[in-house]
């Protein structure tokens, strides 16, 4: 589990999920805290999706708890994550199709502090500020992704690949806590994948990463620690050599593909 | 020619233009001084809004200056219309306001209501019922109390909204205005029953009002004229507001829970509290219209906003180009006109005016616009300029990146997703 004395951002205490008798995910403790990159990995239909939308508060736990520690917050809902400093990409890229890439990545800043409805509509000069200071960001944040170039463009006429980084930006806009990736290098090339990476372990810095992946060429030389979820039960924890030797992971999965 | 002194030669030019026009068809000298202080607001706030500086900083102040300067133009316009016109123009201006509303909602939200007639009637027997019984109170502060009862009716159907999508958001709305007209008779010690509200003494134009407004022709120095003002000033300033809303961070977090609301949510935004926010605003509109056209009309009658009146509002917005504020706008020209247009086609024809035929002609001449609408371009008017200005922006990059000024084929983007 997680260092003594680093407290966790994301902890699952014995969460379990019941779709109607199935047990989508039975028992499930573990947790991410600052500065480590952990991936959540396992078959199709190991429970890794559900996982990720208990913590989002999509899917309510049948029973414990999704907390998160360093806020002293639990099973919050999905509008409530950006306010205790949790980010979460979507499958796919998830992006608002009639919305610029701008502003897009604006809206990762949306639960910023701002003076509300009246505000916007007499466009008073403290939100018109914030507006400004806003848009500013997001341009700054798309060019430290180096997509400063399709800011203006609609997500539907960029690259899939850029598209990605789209996501990722307006995730990072929220200046979150913990990162939370599903299946970050699905749909991405070789070269998108390495610079991807990179990105992820730069942002290590400065947050936690969880991350749901299938690639597990992309996983493995990148994540601290992995936890390896089969029909809803975690059937393994630990570094990326210790799960590979894991014989029950061999069983279940990596035995399979390799 | 760099775009600023393109500009300033603009502004230049339509002072001339206005000059001119104004001293040769107002010739009395306060009429002159009127006449000069529109033109140059209008060259001066064009050249201010328009200036690239002014619209990356001061937004707001671009967009106060744009609303000044088209007020003015129209007012200044109004000025060399005749009376019926200048009064189907304001009526327009009136359905614009409604239509402002109602492209909010759908557009930015994704909310649908058919039942906008209903919410313009509330504004309109709002104002009608509290100046009977407060004679003395300021226009502005009936216009006022008209837009807070409306936003309340939009806060009464819209907390249910919240848990309604799609068909059924719709079929409530329909509910409210078919009932509508039953809710009016059935208070008919406060709405006057069938015969409706008549506005007391009408108020009179305070004579610098006239005198800014009006320069010019006399036919429009008289008594009720420059109520048309007041409603095309309120028209201004509910622009105004609207342009604010739709840039602003409340206008966006409706687009973002319009085009993906699972993803609207991970950023914070509370679906619930979006939406209704949206119907309460919408709805506040509508009453606003609504109000104005009483004032227009210097009275209420129940007949005005039935079922059908709904109807058009959502054929004039289509029209015009739902979802976009130019579309609002264009509606509201087209509302205006098509009574024009209609006179003018009954007196073509020699149809009986007061016959089936011709009373039934303005909703036969915007079912075929809507039919037309949505086959030909269901983005409206304004969504198909802005469309194809999109796409020839795109066209001209591509063909930048590749060295060539000929862009490639695009597939159309389809702008009726969700």
């Amino acid at each position: 589990m997680t260092d003594a004395g680093v407290e966790a951002l994301l902890e699952f205490d014995h969460v379990s999920v019941h779709f109607e008798g199935l047990r989508a995910l039975d028992d499930v403790s573990f947790a991410v805290a600052s500065g480590e990159i952990v991936g959540l990995i396992g078959p199709n239909g190991a429970g890794k999706t559900t996982a990720f939308n208990v913590a989002c508060g999509f899917v309510r736990p049948s029973e414990g708890h999704v907390r998160f520690p360093a806020r002293g917050a639990s099973n919050l809902r999905p509008n409530e994550l950006a306010r205790v400093g949790v980010a979460r990409t979507l499958q796919g890229v998830g992006l608002f199709s009639r919305c610029s890439v701008l502003e897009n990545v604006m809206a990762g800043g949306q639960s910023r502090p701002s003076g509300g409805v009246v505000a916007s509509l007499l466009s008073l000069p403290g939100a018109a500020r914030a507006e400004k200071a806003l848009r500013r960001d997001a341009m700054a944040m798309l060019e430290r992704l180096g997509i400063a170039g399709v800011a203006h463009r609609l997500p539907s006429t960029i690259p899939y690949g850029t598209a990605k980084k789209v996501a990722l930006a307006r995730a990072l806009m929220g200046a979150p806590r913990l990162l939370m990736l599903d299946e970050p290098a699905s749909g991405l090339d070789e070269a998108e994948l390495d610079e991807f990476a990179a990105h992820i372990v730069e942002l290590r810095q400065t947050m936690g990463v969880l991350l749901v992946e299938h690639n597990m060429e992309f996983v493995m030389p990148l994540v601290d620690r992995l936890v390896v979820l089969n029909f809803g039960q975690v059937i393994a924890t630990g570094t990326p050599n210790e799960v590979r030797n894991n014989q029950a992971v061999i069983e279940a999965y990596l035995g399979v593909s390799e | 020619m760099s775009p600023v002194a393109r500009r300033g030669a603009l502004a230049l030019g339509g002072l001339v233009v206005a000059l001119v026009l104004g001293l040769t068809l107002a010739p009395r000298t306060s009429d002159v001084v009127a006449v000069v202080v529109l033109a140059a607001v209008a060259a001066g706030g064009g050249f201010v809004g328009s200036l690239p500086t002014v619209r990356a900083e001061r937004p707001a102040l671009a967009r106060a200056m744009l609303t000044v300067v088209l007020v003015d133009l129209v007012l200044f316009a109004t000025a060399f219309l005749s009376v019926p016109t200048d009064f189907n123009l304001a009526t327009g201006a009136g359905m614009a306001v409604v239509l402002l509303g109602l492209s909010f909602l759908t557009g930015a939200s994704g909310q649908i209501s058919i039942g906008h007639g209903a919410f313009m009637g509330v504004g309109a027997f709002a104002t009608a019922i509290w100046a009977n019984h407060h004679a003395t109170t300021p226009i502005v502060v009936t216009l006022l109390i008209s837009v807070v009862v409306g936003a309340l009716f939009g806060l009464l159907l819209g907390l249910p909204a919240t848990r309604l999508r799609g068909p059924y958001l719709a079929g409530m709305t329909l509910a409210f205005a078919v009932a509508f007209p039953a809710i009016l008779s059935s208070f008919s010690s406060w709405t006057g029953g069938d015969s409706g509200l008549q506005l007391p003494n009408s108020a009179t134009a305070p004579h610098w009002l006239v005198g800014l407004f009006h320069a010019g022709t006399p036919t429009l120095t008289t008594d009720t004229l420059w109520l048309t003002d007041i409603v095309m000033v309120a028209t201004g300033v509910a622009f105004f507001f609207m342009a604010n809303l739709f840039a602003s961070r409340t206008g966006r977090a409706m687009r973002l829970v319009r085009d993906n609301d699972v993803a609207a949510e991970l950023v914070g935004v509370g679906l619930p509290r979006t939406r209704v926010i949206a119907f309460v605003i919408s709805a506040a509109y509508a009453a606003l219209g609504g109000a104005l056209w009483t004032l227009l009309n210097n009275s209420v009658s129940p007949a005005t906003y039935g079922f059908a009146l709904s109807i058009t509002i959502l054929a004039v917005i289509v029209i015009g180009g739902i979802g976009t504020i130019s579309g609002a706008i264009i509606g509201g020209v087209v509302y205006a006109y098509s009574t024009n247009v209609i006179a003018w086609f009954v007196a073509r024809t020699g149809l009986n005016p007061q016959g089936n035929l011709a009373s039934q002609l303005n909703g036969i001449i915007f079912g075929a616009l809507l039919i037309a609408t949505m086959m030909f371009s269901p983005l409206g008017i304004a969504g198909t300029i802005r469309h194809l200005r999109q796409r020839r922006a795109l066209a001209r990059e591509r063909g930048d990146l590749r060295g060539t000024r000929e862009g490639p084929t695009l597939a159309p983007e389809s702008g009726t997703r969700r």
